[in-house]
């Protein structure tokens, strides 16, 4: 095929002669989950092949083959996430206003009562936090972020103080405007770029691990709650 | 080593005959086996971003497609557990 029309000339030739059948796979598999999402009555099964779906369009970005295609993979990714979330509680909710019965927010056993909650969770928390401290970024940020969810999850022990939540709220907060002053950075004074990277990946970071950490600090709260 | 072109087929391969599984194979009306027929086009997927060198997304989608898989697997168990017929 000649597409050498639109094509710019820093593309490598591999990715362009892997164009049409990575297009060709994405629109196959996005018709196989669309038909059978129509013969769908059951809401759980649509649910389930809209993920099908999503994975023919993600090949479809990922075709593009450049840098542009990883940064439209990312928000793609979030967002295909918090859809399945969101609609998975809305299905979830009305069967529980249908039946008029409530089940438990995680039907799992959570007060596994065993000694390697005890003893590993803090060396595993030290490992992850290290791990995306290294990594840095948005990534790091989530790998960091799941060591502190770890930790609080696995040790039920005292709540933290309400300071303490308020104070990593607030430390969020400022590690984000430090990840804006980043960005300002690159534009005002160019000559200073790597004090902007470096404000910005750790400015991320800081951010997203307290963000997720704050996940696992509300939820244990809530957990606390129910089986009081 | 072996070809580029080996990887990206075989995961347009997995994708395919992976949705064609989660659509139509056996045991699918049984949504437990339909989430974890999801992961065979999850892998061929993983594949294709490992073909193309975009890491960032590839890590990214390994962590995304664990916590759909669990999202969906929570929703299975509650639903079953309040009887609603699935």
């Amino acid at each position: 095929m000649s597409a050498s029309v639109l094509v710019p000339s820093v593309v490598s030739p591999v990715v362009v002669s892997l164009y049409l059948p990575a297009v060709f796979t994405a629109i196959l598999a996005a018709l196989i989950g669309l038909l059978a999402i129509s013969n769908q009555k059951n809401d759980l099964h649509t649910l389930i092949l809209t993920d099908i779906v999503g994975v023919g369009m993600l090949i479809l970005v990922a075709a593009v083959g450049t840098d542009l295609a990883e940064s439209l993979i990312l928000p793609g990714l979030v967002v295909e996430l918090a859809e399945i979330m969101a609609i998975s509680e809305i299905l979830m909710s009305r069967e529980m206003r249908k039946l008029g019965k409530t089940v438990e927010l995680i039907p799992l056993p959570l007060n596994m009562n065993m000694e390697i909650m005890d003893t590993a969770p803090t060396f595993i928390a030290i490992l992850l936090i290290a791990y995306g401290a290294f990594l840095t970024g948005f990534t790091g940020g989530a790998v960091a972020g799941g060591g502190i969810l770890f930790y609080v999850l696995s040790k039920m022990t005292r709540g933290v103080p309400t300071n303490t939540w308020e104070g990593i709220a607030g430390a969020s907060g400022i590690a984000w405007c430090l990840w804006l002053v980043g960005f300002l950075i690159f534009f005002i004074a160019p000559n200073y770029w790597l004090l902007a990277l470096f404000l910005g990946a750790f400015g991320v970071f800081i951010k997203v691990t307290f963000k997720v950490g704050l996940v696992g600090v509300m939820g244990r709260e809530e957990f606390k709650r129910e089986k009081e | 080593m072996l070809d580029v072109y080996v990887w990206f087929y075989t995961g347009a391969f997995l994708v395919i005959f992976g949705s064609i599984g989660t659509a139509i194979g056996p045991g699918v009306k049984d949504p437990l086996i339909r989430t974890i027929n999801t992961e065979i086009p999850a892998i061929g997927v993983s594949l294709i971003f490992l073909t193309y060198n975009h890491t960032i997304a590839l890590l990214t989608f390994i962590a995304a497609t664990t916590i759909i898989s669990m999202i969906l697997l929570r929703a299975i168990v509650r639903l079953e557990e309040m009887g609603a017929e699935l």
